[in-house]
């Protein structure tokens, strides 16, 4: 009896290792192309669309009122690019990228951010094969609608309530990222009926990355204020 | 970057880009819409090899970007086939975890895994015939004529263009901190990164604003207009869509009739 559990403890290890270990792979946040059966890829696009829309037409009104916000806006998209192709240093001595969600919602409200994910995420699976063309509704919901929302909403929340800046912005990237591993461990538990596997292997691989992530986000903004106040200010963050 | 490098290369680069966006996604999405395992191979074959022999690229690019979403679709695949299954049910492997929970391989599961790892890779391979023949500039143009909103077309197109210009800056200033020791410690690593992170936003801002003078210094009236490039007509690579397309169909229906 004894034997056997251990044997079954081994095997279990080496599960979480193998699948702990590959989620860290850089295209692992992003779900790719094929894997969701039509209904729910055309699904997940179906619920894009009014916050598409939405984003659109803030985008839209800012350009209008000032032609200098295209250029400004397309800087921070490829930013944001950028931002996703570099490497985070991460608790657990791997690498990972940053999704730069809290970042962005923070910066450019969800807004802006949701179609700016839009673009990251076509140049993504066109370019670098990170997600796919029919997954883009999937990827967009939880990388550029959930998590933009909730950073902001917590941002927001927070800074209201009298929080200390660095702590708000802490809690809103950390909070928006990991939520962003939450939609997409349910995306992809819902189709194939195995949401607890996912979020057992998310939550063990991916908590400390969005700690790591909340922290870079505080120092990134301690730098930014230090710096930047008036850039922060014409974007309203301040 | 990526994809775009052996794009430039291809021999379908002259060639009408929304032929090669309509074929792509045709393909695609009939490989998807089959959900059959057969269906996934075939398209998947037929769509490397119009890669190879149409496009002009060389067999060991195309193997390379194959490999690129491999990670994710083997663990996704894994954790399908591989589940808690209940006690009663025949398994053709399972075991129990901690005498309590039975995990296992089942036969429905295991096909279903399969299909899934199958019908990506075909659906992937098609989206590279698109990505590995069409330079992200003139796709760009081509949604336009796809009548994308002007705004989101401009948006891409200078999105596209200061990529490579922070990528540039990104990785300079990342030469520059770890040739100064940068790095060290995961503390260190922490405020090293924010300062390249910040600094880049800085000068993306910043340049974003020159960009914006230099624009207005031409007559910018709030819409960049460019010509697009002469293109030689689709007709070829439609053709050859459509025998891969009818190549899929029969594909699915043989296998139905075979496989009950």
């Amino acid at each position: 009896m004894k034997q056997r559990s251990y044997s079954n403890v081994r095997l279990l290890a080496a599960m979480a290792a193998v699948l702990g270990l590959s989620t860290l792979s850089a295209s692992a946040m992003h779900i790719a192309e094929g894997y969701l059966p039509k209904t729910w890829a055309f699904g997940w696009m179906a619920v894009c669309v009014p916050f598409v829309v939405a984003g659109f037409l803030s985008i839209r009104k800012k350009v209008e009122r000032s032609p200098r916000a295209k250029v400004l806006l397309a800087m921070c998209g490829a930013f944001a690019f950028v931002l996703s192709a570099l490497k985070i240093p991460s608790v657990t001595g791997s690498c990972s990228h940053p999704t730069g969600v809290g970042l962005g919602a923070i910066l450019f409200g969800p807004t802006a951010t949701t179609i700016l994910g839009l673009i990251v995420l076509l140049f993504q699976a066109l370019l670098l094969a990170h997600g796919g063309l029919t997954t883009l509704g999937a990827n967009l919901f939880s990388m550029a609608i959930v998590g933009p929302i909730v950073s902001w909403a917590v941002y927001m929340a927070l800074k209201k309530a009298g929080v200390k800046p660095a702590a708000a912005v802490f809690c809103a990237a950390a909070l928006g990222d990991l939520l962003t591993y939450v939609t997409t461990s349910f995306q992809l538990g819902v189709v194939y009926g195995n949401v607890a596997e996912y979020l057992t292997i998310f939550a063990v691989t991916q908590v400390p990355l969005a700690i790591a992530e909340g922290l870079l986000t505080v120092v990134v903004f301690n730098v930014l204020e230090k710096y930047s106040a008036a850039e922060l200010r014409e974007l309203s963050v301040l | 970057m990526g994809t775009d490098r052996y794009a430039y290369l291809s021999r379908l680069r002259r060639v009408d880009p929304v032929a090669k966006v309509w074929v792509s996604l045709a393909v695609l999405l009939l490989c998807l819409f089959s959900e059959s395992i057969a269906v996934g191979l075939v398209t998947l074959a037929v769509m490397s090899v119009l890669n190879v022999a149409l496009g002009g690229q060389r067999t060991g690019t195309v193997l390379r970007f194959m490999k690129v979403p491999l990670a994710f679709l083997v663990i996704g695949c894994l954790t399908i086939v591989l589940r808690p299954i209940p006690a009663e049910e025949p398994a053709l492997w399972a075991v129990w975890l901690f005498g309590r929970f039975r995990w296992g391989i089942t036969l429905t599961w295991l096909h279903m895994g399969l299909m899934v790892f199958c019908k990506a890779m075909g659906a992937i391979s098609a989206m590279y015939f698109l990505a590995l023949n069409t330079p992200m500039t003139d796709l760009i143009l081509a949604l336009e004529r796809l009548h994308v909103p002007k705004l989101l077309v401009e948006l891409m197109e200078l999105i596209y263009r200061f990529i490579f210009v922070l990528m540039d800056t990104a990785g300079r200033i990342r030469v520059a901190q770890e040739s100064r020791l940068g790095y060290g410690s995961f503390r260190k690593s922490l405020d090293h990164m924010g300062d390249l992170v910040s600094l880049v936003f800085l000068r993306a801002w910043r340049k974003g604003d020159k960009v914006y003078t230099a624009l207005e210094s031409r007559g910018y009236d709030g819409s960049l207009t460019t010509l697009s490039a002469a293109y030689t007509g689709g007709g070829r690579v439609y053709a050859w869509g459509a025998a891969a397309a009818a190549l899929q169909v029969v594909t699915l229906l043989l296998e139905r009739r075979l496989l009950p």
